[in-house]
């Protein structure tokens, strides 16, 4: 007899995800994901002046601020056919590059690594041990006994405490806990060193943006960021080696820390990289544009059906004519009117809340399709995409991902391997390290630029009194975003945006097909159903993000229980 | 020199959910603070606030409360211990961690805030573009009174300013549809 459960952490007044397992015989015969918050923000921005949108867009979510703001300008230029001077695309570029990688840092070390290492289990580790083995993985100069001590006695203050504290929600000591004490007290170790690089990341988005959260630097046509060599005012030389010498220290965490520990978790979990595989068509669009008119990219995108890598199809540009007619929403699982799936040009967002019923509406998800097809974005659909069709930086990375596994844990995983649950986290890395690469390149192309005497940052816009429609696409840190605009007597007449945990959290279309979380999970074993960890590794693996707008402090659901009332 | 971030979380645009931001809009607009006084619209941050509240003398947080326990309007006040006696939630994304996981997080690492307090305002509608309810706008001023009241336990005073120019929120715009658009 299957048996449901559910896991619903109340993290906030609503806007979080729900995942719902039957299981059968220790194994997981069914899923559901839904998201408990209605996303309506895109109504609002209706009648608005479509080069403001990007303000308020990049209030969607309190997380991946930028990634909305980068995608609603880039559409609006999409539907003026407006050039992005160089420079501006190069500030725009290293902004984007350094969220990603300050987002993939923060996603392995604080939001998944911990599915996978005992903490309770690091007081029983040999710092001495462990200083040895880290030594024989990575050149990393931050693995001395001294500093692997250190982090253990924080762990140990916390277990003396009584309570555990930031621990208090794991799954310590499950069964299906793998990594010696040795291992989890490296990994953990690393936990507390990324709150230092992925910091250093925020500050150059902060340094370029002006702020963050919420960059102030964009504008439709290009950047506001003045550039004067001689000034500490505006975009100088001082500034830039500022972002240089921050960069350079976050490269060097992600290619000798980072990429390793996952290599290194990895080939301890062998097994994984056969669990979680799920919907196996991918989709990314290019990303990072080379010239002012995006027709050259440093990511490529395209997409793959059915794992078949050999059949992979590129596009050419980041709003591909193919990718443009390719995506409908469908709302028959979701709480939304409507019948037939919809071009987000002609979406809508018209609320029909029905509570959740597992063969009704269950989501506040929409179903998004690419030619009536469930899609998997995110980074592993980059790399396979990137991969298949020979991308020399991709291919440089996978390679040396699948050596390294091999030579840590003899396990030798071949591309088809990636998908799957370790897929996705090894693709993170991968990715990580191709954007590390890219960070010193387009920091060189901005300072070559400049010193060529142009100064350029932005092109005026100029909005037509016909309707017109654009497509602004960004291959975000969870995958493929696009933000549909439609322009009318200068204003916004319909707005949508599809973002990359709509592709991932969707739920069952029209046709009954599961999306890509859903479908990862059927067939997951479980060792304790009580204790479902198996199942928070797959679903931690595509980095879930609902896009959470609502920030109401919840303290029923904190369970804090003094407050003073005044 | 002792350094305070008084920061606004919510989101603007939806509803009560604006009030955090709104009373930091207002503090800056109708105060002047030291150079040791930082105001900031936080947004809706999730585990970068370890970052914000780390290497600070103290912290002032503003947020909306949701709570069934109070009437909206009312204002709850937390301080430090309160917020550490949270039990983590088991996270599903990276939303998850939020102010308690943070003040947690940064605890551990030995870098949090001597002085922490959140000042909250039961709120009522978390809907996207609706203004601030008649009973979170009633709050304001016990709240703003609440804010000036920790900075004078801690030393710090403010000014009011004599010029009573309010500069209008941006998101505050009011859009009128036409049926053109429709």
């Amino acid at each position: 007899m299957a048996k449901r459960i559910t896991i619903d952490p109340i993290t906030r007044i609503e806007g979080h995800l729900r995942i719902d397992v039957e299981v059968d015989n220790n194994a997981v015969s069914n899923a559901w994901a839904s998201c408990t918050m209605w996303r309506g923000i895109e109504k609002i921005l209706r009648g608005r002046d479509p080069r403001d949108a990007w303000l308020f867009t990049q209030r969607f979510c309190g997380v991946c601020t930028t990634v909305h703001a980068m995608a609603s300008v880039r559409s609006v230029e999409d539907a003026l056919k407006l050039e992005v001077p160089l420079n501006a695309q190069y500030i725009r570029n290293l902004i984007l590059i350094a969220h990603a990688l300050h987002d993939h840092i923060v996603h392995f070390y604080q939001l998944s690594a911990l599915d996978w290492v005992d903490v309770l289990d690091i007081p029983k580790a040999d710092p001495a041990a462990a200083s040895r083995l880290a030594e024989s993985l990575s050149p990393w100069t931050r693995n001395s006994k001294n500093e692997l001590k250190a982090a253990q006695d924080r762990v140990k203050a916390v277990a003396a405490s009584g309570q555990l504290g930031i621990f208090a929600n794991g799954y310590w000591g499950h069964p299906a806990m793998k990594l010696s004490p040795e291992i989890n007290l490296l990994a953990f170790t690393h936990y507390v060193q990324a709150l230092e690089y992925q910091r250093k990341a925020l500050q150059v988005v902060g340094i370029l943006g002006s702020k963050t959260p919420h960059i102030q630097n964009l504008t439709v046509g290009g950047v506001a960021n003045a550039i004067d060599l001689d000034s500490q005012s505006a975009l100088g030389m001082d500034k830039l080696e500022m972002i240089r010498s921050l960069l350079a220290e976050v490269v060097q965490f992600v290619q000798q820390v980072y990429f390793v520990d996952v290599c290194a978790v990895a080939a301890m979990y062998p097994d994984w990289f056969k669990i979680g595989s799920g919907v196996k068509n991918y989709l990314a669009v290019p990303d990072l544009p080379l010239g002012s008119l995006g027709t050259e990219y440093d990511l490529p995108g395209g997409y793959i059906r059915n794992a078949d890598l050999a059949g992979v199809k590129g596009f050419a540009t980041a709003a591909d004519p193919v990718f443009r007619q390719s995506v409908t929403e469908d709302v028959v699982h979701a709480y939304y009117q409507g019948e037939k799936p919809l071009h987000p040009w002609n979406g809508e967002t018209e609320p029909a809340f029905t509570g959740w019923q597992a063969e009704q509406k269950y989501s506040w998800v929409k179903a998004p399709r690419f030619n009536g097809e469930p899609m998997q974005v995110g980074p592993l659909a980059q790399v396979l995409i990137g991969y298949s069709q020979g991308h020399p930086l991709t291919k440089k990375y996978t390679d040396m991902a699948i050596e390294k596994v091999a030579a840590i844990g003899g396990v030798h995983a071949t591309p088809a391997a990636l998908h799957s649950t370790l897929g996705r986290h090894a693709a993170r890395a991968i990715r990580a390290c191709m954007l590390a690469e890219l960070a010193q390149k387009h920091w060189q192309l901005l300072v070559d630029n400049i010193s060529k005497g142009d100064y350029s940052v932005y092109n005026a816009p100029v909005l037509p009194s016909h309707e017109v429609q654009g497509v602004g696409t960004h291959e975000a840190p969870r995958g493929t975003l696009s933000h549909w605009v439609v322009i009318k007597d200068e204003k916004i007449k319909n707005y949508q945006a599809v973002v990359p945990s709509t592709w991932n959290a969707s739920p069952r279309d029209h046709a009954g097909a599961h999306g890509p979380y859903e479908a990862s999970l059927l067939h997951t074993p479980l060792a304790r159903p009580e204790e479902p960890l198996e199942v928070l590794r797959t679903v931690h693996s595509f980095d879930p993000c609902m896009a959470c707008a609502c920030h109401a402090f919840d303290p029923a659901g904190r369970k804090i229980a003094t407050a003073k009332i005044l | 020199m002792k350094s305070i971030l008084i920061g606004g979380m919510g989101n603007v645009l939806l509803g009560d959910d604006a009030l955090g931001p709104y009373i930091v809009h207002l503090l800056a607009t109708q105060y002047a603070f030291g150079p040791d006084v930082q105001l900031e619209d936080l947004g809706t941050p999730a585990l970068d606030l370890t970052h914000r509240i780390s290497g600070q003398h103290a912290v002032i947080l503003i947020d909306c409360i949701s709570t069934q326990d109070h009437p909206a309007g009312t204002v709850l006040v937390y301080d430090k211990a309160d917020l550490l006696s949270a039990i983590p939630a088991q996270r599903l994304d990276p939303h998850s961690p939020a102010v308690s996981e943070c003040l947690l997080a940064a605890e551990m690492l030995g870098v949090c805030a001597e002085n922490v307090l959140l000042v909250g305002g039961v709120g009522k509608c978390f809907e996207p573009g609706e203004p601030l309810s008649e009973a979170v706008q009633g709050a304001v001023d016990k709240i703003i009174g609440a804010v000036l009241g920790e900075l004078w336990r801690l030393g710090v005073t403010a000014q009011r300013k004599t010029s009573s120019a309010v500069s209008e929120r941006w998101w505050a715009e009011q859009i009128v549809t036409s049926a053109s658009l429709a």
